[in-house]
């Protein structure tokens, strides 16, 4: 395979092994640190093989031939690799090699981007042009027979394989993009050879900061511009650019400029190697330790398709998952970070009692001892509902409350709103408003604003609340100082705070990631979600509340999963009772049974990997 | 020496009258015993649930399960190179016939072949352990049979087999050695006059073993016409290895499908005629001579050059590379972390090890890990032809039957 005329390692002009970046890391120069190697005695360059290149044939005479009647009319035919594909005219030779499963690898191309060509990697052989032709920038057209499995392409992939990392840092070891990173699967792929490089690398800035999101390696980057286009072309905020020429070429944002669009985080997922990292999880975690969920993002009333990415029992970030209805390929960098109240200040036991009296009590204790309180309350209990839960969650919680509690009506808590921009992110941040609101009109329950809430608790005349989720839409300390009037005030709560700290009754509930469910976003879209992990600590989900705290008072009533519960209760929701609660439900994972990774055996946890999607980020 | 029609369950022996008035009634019902789970005679730990009529066995099941490790399910969590140590553990007392068996399978399946001198070595290193294998065999028949010096002498001589192994690989038992694509390091220097040496010292010792028990009347006795199996019976049971020659078969993986140098080398193989111990234990003794013939002519023969692929898609990079050039950090990184990339596609691949056909049935879905890892270890079919070979014989044919089918709980328990 490799050149067997110049061993390994022992060439003269090689630099020390092992220190191939001992210059400083962070030098910026204008001086070119590689100058080019000076040329052997012979005047020979040792390497790979060098291959005769096969002349072109050359071009008839008398004109192109005439353009040929298409097989399939209004549509474009033609073979990839021998085999026969039929598309519409405008689509280029990627997406249609994709529909036969031949993979044509690439770097700078991304289907919701403008075309830049610039990366090379995706050149195939085309029967219409006499050289390699880029397939991301050609259209179809009729007749032409593309090949991608010739030697002359994988001769051109091998080679741009070879420039890619002829200056590429010696980085995966400390680099958080190793294990989904592109340069690393195609130089397995199509390269697989030794260096041949003489002399220094190029060097360039190792961490240039950004904004408050996005740090940038610039020796990583292998400059496909696919961050420069994206933030000109789906945020139209065109803060980053490319400076330089040649090997001093890099991307970076206009001097006294930052990243500090709500949708940098998206140039992290779509740059192909380590270049640009999201400062908020670089080096939190390997990504090969990681498994991924399908998920819903919980940031705001959008309810873009996420993946959560965990580790045993915490989530480590989001990425987003494609959803052409609602997100795309993209999500907001506020939802991005917004996963951090999955695993922090978290309620992770029973209380019973308030101030000085609070005891951590079992599950089954607080049921049994709640069971007596509210038992003798039916119709005196007011209910507030979190529209952060799941429509599951609501769904029994409600059905509880109206049984139960006797409540007819149902106050909304909820984060309270924040700001919109003008792409994803809305200014309601609970991502199940319309669920409740849905909910509720089902089940009969009229909803109440939350100054209702307040005031009646000001004026005595609410004097036991059930609250189910401890989210409010105003100050939770000074809404917590009003709650001390209350004579029972039962919590069911994911996080900690001022609400809580005043219940007589805390139960612990589980987030979106420790059950599954669905949310209905604020265009009426509902969207399933998995569950990542069990629950944390003694938290349980909202319906499982309902349900035990049902079966303790005695009725027959019981669900076991948050399926049973849409089950038996959508019906009465006629906005969910067409939902096809299976159907809908992304694929978990890549093959039955557990999936762990190669670590797995060794006594570290294993993971699993999402379904069908590519490991490395942004397509 | 025992009887040759098996007694018909719940058949009872007529109850002879006392010859006295006080002599004390016969026992006559039939007696329960077990043999092991941890009973020096039985290799590894497994136990024979044995039924006696008097002395005579009427019925024997063997239970195995106690060195389960669920090897099989193991391999499928870990990549192609990490199966290697599991398959020290299935016979291991020739772990290199294990590790280079899987090897070969792997290499079938991705269609790539070995460099020459990889080849040699894996031959030697077999050979080096079919000697190890079956030292240990004959010497533990003497010992059970009650001759503890002809044990010492084999033992002595595996110590010195096991040295050499130890030089080799890393390791005495537990050998780990060779990787997807060749052996992962090559012969230490002046280990070659080592083994030449160490031969030399094994032949004497296990000609002393031979000439011990080959002719001893006591031996013999116990050993000729007990543990019979007709060859028709051992074909049917799946007998392979020398048990199966031990009948006259002529069947040799070696021979019959030559992999590596094998058809280079020249080599008898051995056949018996009567399928009694005495016969299976003939063969390992001239097997042993056999194996010295062939390590012999690798060693004169063995060729210069690598020892392992030279494809970075398969093969760690040099470390020099790793650690300096990105190119040899991707293809570690990759190698480790997800694995050889095996196509995807399956393969039955068989070596000859110690006690027959070592056979491979491996699945790969195109990743870097085992979809199925099957293995066919000799031992368990001919394991389970131990009621047929002993039930109606006599407790005592018990021991050295047990001995030459030479079972090795690790593989057959997997």
């Amino acid at each position: 395979m490799s050149d067997k005329d110049k061993p390994v390692g022992s060439g003269g002009s090689r630099p020390a092994e092992g220190a191939p970046t001992t210059s400083p890391a962070a030098k910026v120069g204008s001086e070119p640190s590689n100058p080019p190697a000076p040329p052997t005695a012979t005047g020979e360059r040792a390497g790979h093989e060098a291959q005769p290149a096969s002349k072109p044939p050359a071009p008839p005479a008398g004109g192109p031939p005439p353009k040929p009647a298409p097989k399939n009319p209004g549509m474009v035919t033609f073979t990839v690799n021998g085999l026969e594909v039929v598309v519409k005219p405008g689509t280029n030779m990627i997406e249609a090699a994709k529909q036969v499963g031949v993979e044509i690898p690439y770097y700078c191309y991304h289907p919701r981007l403008s075309i830049a060509a610039n990366c090379r990697m995706c050149l195939v052989e085309a029967s219409n042009a006499p050289k390699l032709v880029p397939a991301c920038q050609t259209p179809c057209a009729e007749g032409v027979a593309v090949k991608t499995d010739t030697f002359k392409v994988q001769d051109q992939e091998r080679a741009t394989m070879e420039f890619y990392l002829l200056n590429h840092p010696v980085d995966c070891a400390i680099c958080d993009q190793a294990g989904e990173c592109k340069l690393q699967d195609y130089y397995m792929r199509y390269d697989a050879k030794p260096s041949r490089l003489e002399g220094q690398k190029v060097l360039k800035n190792k961490r240039k900061v950004l904004g408050p999101l996005v740090v940038l390696d610039q020796e990583r980057c292998i400059l496909c511009t696919r961050c420069v286009r994206f933030m000109a072309e789906i945020p139209q905020e065109p803060q980053l650019g490319v400076f330089g020429r040649g090997s001093h070429e890099v991307i970076d944002v206009f001097p006294g400029a930052e990243l500090n669009s709500n949708y940098a985080g998206n140039t992290v997922d779509i740059c192909p190697v380590g270049a640009l990292l999201n400062r908020d999880f670089r080096f939190k975690a390997r990504a090969w330790f990681l498994s991924a969920a399908p998920s819903v993002c919980t940031g705001c009333s959008r309810g873009c398709s996420t993946y959560v990415d965990f580790f045993e029992q915490d989530t480590y970030r989001y990425r987003p998952r494609e959803n052409e209805a609602i997100n795309k390929s993209w999500m907001c960098d506020q939802g991005r970070v917004s996963y951090k109240y999955l695993s922090q200040g978290r309620v992770k036991l029973a209380y019973i009692g308030r101030g000085a009296d609070v005891r951590e009590a079992t599950r089954a204790e607080a049921l049994k001892e709640l069971a007596g309180k509210l038992a003798p309350l039916k119709g005196k209990v007011s209910v507030l509902a979190s529209p952060l839960s799941s429509n599951e969650d609501l769904l029994a919680s409600l059905a509880f409350a109206q049984e139960v509690l006797g409540a007819k009506e149902v106050f909304v808590g909820g984060r309270p709103s924040g700001a919109a921009d003008h792409l994803l992110m809305t200014a309601d941040k609970n991502p199940n408003r319309k669920g409740l609101e849905w909910v509720a009109a089902g089940l009969g329950l009229a909803l109440r604003p939350f100054e209702e809430l307040s005031k009646g608790i000001e004026g005595g005349k609410i004097k036991a609340l059930y609250a189910i989720g401890a989210e409010v839409p105003v100050d939770a300390g000074k809404f917590a100082q009003s709650l001390q009037k209350l004579e029972l005030l039962v919590v069911q709560a994911i996080n900690e705070n001022a609400i809580t700290a005043q219940a007589h009754y805390l139960l612990p509930a589980t987030p979106h990631t420790e059950d599954e469910g669905t949310f209905s976003n604020l265009d009426g879209i509902t969207q399933r979600f998995r569950k990542a992990y069990p629950g944390q600590g003694e938290s349980q989900p909202h319906w499982k509340w309902a349900s035990e705290l049902m079966n303790e008072l005695g009725l027959t009533t019981r669900y076991n999963s948050a399926r049973e519960v849409f089950r038996a209760l959508s019906a009465r929701v006629p906005e969910l009772k067409s939902f096809e609660w299976d159907k809908n439900a992304p694929p978990a994972r890549e093959r039955g049974g557990v999936r762990p990774l190669p670590t797995g055996a060794d006594g570290r946890p294993m993971g699993r990997r999402e379904f069908g999607e590519p490991r490395v980020r942004g397509i | 020496m025992s009887e040759s029609k098996p007694i018909p369950a719940g058949h009872h022996a007529v109850i002879p009258a006392p010859d006295h008035e006080l002599d004390a009634e016969l026992q006559t019902k039939r007696m329960q015993i077990n043999l092991g789970p941890s009973h020096p005679a039985m290799h590894g730990t497994v136990r024979l649930k044995v039924e006696l009529e008097g002395e005579t066995i009427v019925t024997a099941d063997p239970e195995i399960g106690f060195l389960h490790r669920g090897f099989q399910k193991s391999c499928e969590n870990v990549t192609w190179n990490q199966v290697l140590p599991y398959t020290d553990r299935l016979n291991y007392l020739s772990a290199l016939m294990n590790n280079f068996g899987f090897l070969n399978a792997v290499e079938r399946l991705m269609g790539v072949e070995i460099p020459e001198r990889a080849q040699y070595i894996r031959v030697v290193g077999s050979e080096l352990h079919r000697i190890h294998d079956h030292l240990t065999c004959v010497g533990a028949i003497s010992l059970e049979l009650g001759g503890f010096a002809g044990f010492l002498y084999g033992l002595e001589a595996r110590e010195l087999v096991m040295d050499r192994v130890t030089e080799l690989t890393g390791a005495r038992l537990t050998t780990s050695f060779g990787r997807v694509g060749g052996v992962n390091r090559d012969l230490p220097p002046g280990w070659i006059e080592k083994v030449l040496k160490t031969l030399d010292k094994v032949k004497e010792l296990a000609g002393e073993v031979d000439a011990l028990l080959t002719k001893n009347r006591i031996f013999t006795d116990r050993m000729r016409g007990t543990g019979m199996i007709s060859t028709d019976d051992a074909l049917d049971f799946g007998f392979t290895g020398p048990c199966l020659r031990a009948n006259g078969v002529d069947y040799d993986v070696r021979k019959a499908k030559p992999y590596w140098v094998y058809d280079q080398l020249d080599f008898d193989v051995p056949i018996g005629s009567n399928g009694d111990n005495f016969d299976r234990y003939l063969m390992r003794i001239e097997e042993l001579k056999q194996s010295d013939r062939i390590i012999r002519q690798a060693l004169a023969k063995i060729p210069d050059g690598p020892v392992i692929l030279d494809d970075w898609r398969i093969v760690l990079p040099p470390k020099p590379e790793v650690y300096g050039t990105i190119e040899g950090v991707i293809s570690h990184f990759k190698l480790v972390m997800e694995g050889v990339p095996v196509p995807a596609g399956e393969v039955y691949d068989s070596t000859e090890a110690a006690n027959g056909e070592l056979g491979w049935y491996l699945v790969s879905d195109g990743t870097g890990r085992p979809y199925k890892c099957h293995v066919r270890a000799p031992g368990f079919p001919i394991l389970s032809a131990v009621p047929r070979m002993i039930e109606g014989r006599m407790l005592a044919d018990l021991i050295p039957t047990f001995d030459t089918i030479n079972m090795i709980g690790g593989e057959v328990e997997q």
